[in-house]
């Protein structure tokens, strides 16, 4: 079955490159736009691999911390699922760009570039709780499978399922954010936490689903879940209706309607049957992150859904299944427990098995049945001490956030910093958890283990902190979203590239390109920042960069138009240059069309 | 909304919660029930809100889920056994719709009700400290949530 899934996968990740390839060379006009989000399918596919990447991990933690008993295989292939659904998901958000040379620009550190990212903006958050919740799955998977080699790394599972299960929610709820915190009047929804929380909850166990249909397996208690979450997402669209008056009726025929079938015997004790109603759900809840993404696709010029965004959704399908199978054949057995399942499982099978109970140990009986100072508890000790440094070192943070000169000239209110305390909280908790047990459990049997696995464990380990270093960067971040003070210099024509060839036609009179010509290369090229309409991609500029100043028909002619030639050409501040993929007569063109997108705004 | 229909939203948030977790009551049942009181909620919210009218309040959005958390609060004073984790977790579960709620509206002008947020984080940690949860206990709790609701 690997073996056929691996095919499928590269059935679907070779035309992928092909259209992935297309988009980073042409940019967003390569994908379907929705004109008044400035948003398309790359971020319609981040949504919907994000919300994958929280429902495997979630459903492993909050089985692990309400003591519902799921078997190791099952839960390492929801951890799994996890992490290649964040690696697949984090693409898109950097293909999105549109300058992925430029990509660097997002992180948030501060003004070393005098360049500074908008701490206030969920995109930062997105990034520093998206980068969090990566090291801790990565760290939650690592302790499952080093388990099996140190006995004692169970005990930290349950601590660390319990700091996850919070971070999963709080992270997704950031993405949320992304939507509920922005100007786009549909996105405009208080409840989109809990709206986003239950799709990818919805879409996680629909995968997991899938995972277990093709090891040859069912849960009965993830079908059960599968059919609650149906049905709160069905109420919770009942509301989004009732409150923006908008409804996605595929979405709810595929992921609300279809998936009842499940109450049909014949359906749901047949193995097509079964498959067919966890692949609705899933596309029917991509439907639905298209939706919310791109209201307008579809009803707006420019925005048609073509080849491109077919690939982009193979690759992601692709990638994922090649990822997931490659990874679950390289451990094999390593992700089994004692006792594997086949055939029909639900949590009876698991509690009375060998292999349920492995995470009993974990526990301290004497918290549960007899009274235990809460501050000499075993619960104390393992979990609440580290998560009261975490939290001290997040309010520190806080603290120190309000005080720097950066935030002098923006408005910083507990609000903007607030998202991103419980992360910091997580991360440090998770760290000092994960130490206390290398110190205590793995380092004194470090030895005894296989050459093989010990350079695993230093790959693990380096990368670890790599991760840990960069997050670090990214929380010293800086504040200010004011307007650029660097002024165009009133240079002379200069069809120079950067590399000194020459590049188009010397002459300013040469014949320029026609006004359709000029309107594609300003949507692949430009659009990303400067918006469709010229007035910027506000979703964009105001999340990440500096404020340029607004290109208005009195500035443009201030400027002049072979200034504006020469800036598209050669670059300026944060401006890429285009010299190596535009000709003088297409620069030329790009400056008339922004001239009549300026008089259009007016 | 008129601080009648909003003590009536918490009065029909206890009356939804003796509903829920009773002996015996299946998984379905329980899940059922819950999507019934939210749809009820929303319809509450949607006539007493009066959110048919055009420029509804953005304060509303998030009211039905809000109920739906006080309702799972009230809730967990009649579990048979883990009160102190569910209790906790439904707190948490409030107080993650108040916050995020919250600045989500912040984002569009609204203030952030931190008191409410205070309030409930302050005593969800507190009974997280509860070893055992006694009748007064669970009177005295119930009386913090309405306080809550009503006055914060």
């Amino acid at each position: 079955m690997l073996n056929f899934l691996r095919f499928i996968g590269l059935l679907l990740l070779l035309p992928g490159l092909v259209a992935l390839g297309y988009s980073v060379y042409q940019g967003p006009a390569a994908w379907a736009v929705d004109s008044s989000t400035f948003w398309g399918t790359p971020i319609s596919l981040f949504v919907f691999w994000i919300g994958l990447a929280h429902a495997g991990t979630l459903l492993s933690a909050i089985f692990l911390a309400l003591d519902i008993k799921m078997d190791k295989r099952t839960a390492m292939m929801a951890e799994l699922s996890t992490l290649c659904s964040l690696a697949i998901a984090v693409i898109f958000p950097l293909m999105h760009l549109g300058v992925l040379d430029r990509f660097y620009m997002v992180l948030p550190l501060a003004d070393a570039r005098a360049n500074f990212s908008n701490i206030r903006s969920p995109l930062v958050w997105d990034f520093c709780c998206i980068g969090v919740y990566g090291i801790l799955s990565l760290l939650f998977f690592g302790t499952h499978l080093g388990a099996k080699t140190f006995s004692g790394l169970k005990k930290i599972r349950k601590p660390l399922a319990w700091l996850l299960f919070p971070l999963v929610l709080w992270v997704h709820t950031v993405v949320s954010l992304d939507f509920a915190a922005s100007f786009v009047p549909e996105w405009a929804g208080a409840f989109f936490p809990v709206y986003f929380i239950v799709g990818a909850v919805y879409s996680g166990i629909a995968l997991v689903c899938c995972i277990l249909w093709f090891e040859g397996y069912r849960m009965r208690l993830l079908e059960k879940l599968l059919m609650i979450s149906s049905w709160i997402l069905c109420a919770i669209w009942l509301w989004n209706f009732a409150a923006q008056r908008t409804f996605c009726t595929s979405a709810f025929i595929f992921a609300g309607l279809l998936p009842q079938l499940y109450w049909v015997e014949s359906i749901r004790e047949t193995r097509i049957g079964r498959i067919c109603i966890y692949l609705s759900v899933l596309l029917g809840l991509w439907l639905e992150r298209l939706f919310l993404v791109s209201p307008n696709l579809g009803t707006t010029a420019g925005a048609s859904f073509g080849w491109v965004d077919l690939g982009l959704i193979a690759f992601s399908a692709g990638a994922f299944i090649l990822a997931f199978t490659s990874i679950r054949g390289g451990l094999g057995s390593a992700m089994e427990g004692e006792s594997t399942f086949f055939g029909e499982v639900d949590s009876t099978d698991m509690a009375t098995s060998a292999d349920g109970s492995e995470e009993d140990e974990a526990l301290d009986p004497a918290d549960e049945k007899n009274y235990v100072e809460p501050w000499a508890s075993h619960e104390t000790r393992t979990l609440r001490f580290p998560l009261f440094v975490g939290f001290s070192v997040a309010t520190f943070f806080c603290i120190w956030c309000a005080a720097q000169l950066n935030f002098d000239n923006i408005e910083l209110s507990l609000a903007n910093v607030i998202p991103l305390v419980y992360p910091i909280a997580a991360l440090v908790a998770a760290f000092i958890v994960c130490g206390k047990a290398y110190v205590n459990e793995v380092r004194p049997n470090f030895g005894s283990v296989q050459l093989r696995h010990r350079k695993v464990m230093h790959v693990v380990a380096v990368l670890l902190l790599i991760m840990f270093g960069s997050l670090l960067g990214a929380f010293y971040a800086g504040g200010k979203s004011a307007p650029s003070n660097q002024e165009v210099a009133a240079q002379p024509y200069n069809f120079e590239n950067t590399e000194g060839d020459l590049i188009g036609d010397a002459d300013s009179s040469a014949q320029e390109i026609s006004a359709p010509r000029a309107a594609l290369i300003w949507n692949s090229r430009c659009a990303t920042c400067h918006g469709t309409d010229g007035k910027f991609n506000e979703k964009f500029i105001r999340e990440y960069y500096p404020v340029p100043q607004k290109l208005d028909s009195a500035r443009i002619d201030s400027i002049g138009v072979d200034s504006l030639v020469n800036v598209i050409l050669n670059g300026r501040a944060n401006m890429n240059a285009y010299g190596n993929r535009l000709s003088g007569s297409e620069a030329r063109g790009l400056v008339r069309y922004m001239q009549q997108l300026a008089k259009e705004a007016k | 909304m008129t601080p009648f229909v909003n003590a009536l939203a918490c009065l029909l948030c206890l009356a939804s919660a003796m509903f829920l977790w009773r002996y015996k009551s299946s998984f379905y049942r329980n899940s059922l029930l819950l999507v019934g009181f939210m749809i009820i909620f929303g319809v509450f919210t949607f006539f007493g809100g009066e959110m048919f009218e055009a420029g509804s309040i953005p304060m509303l959005e998030h009211y039905p889920f809000k109920m739906l958390a006080l309702s799972l609060c009230f809730s967990t004073t009649s579990l048979a056994v883990r009160r102190r984790r569910y209790m906790v977790l439904a707190q948490v579960f409030w107080l993650w719709i108040e916050l995020f709620g919250g600045i989500s509206l912040f984002y569009r002008g609204f203030d952030i009700a931190w008191t409410r947020i205070i309030a409930i984080a302050g005593i969800a940690f507190f009974s997280s400290l509860l070893s055992k949860i006694s009748k007064e206990m669970e009177f005295c709790l119930m009386v913090f949530w309405i306080a809550v609701w009503i006055f914060f």
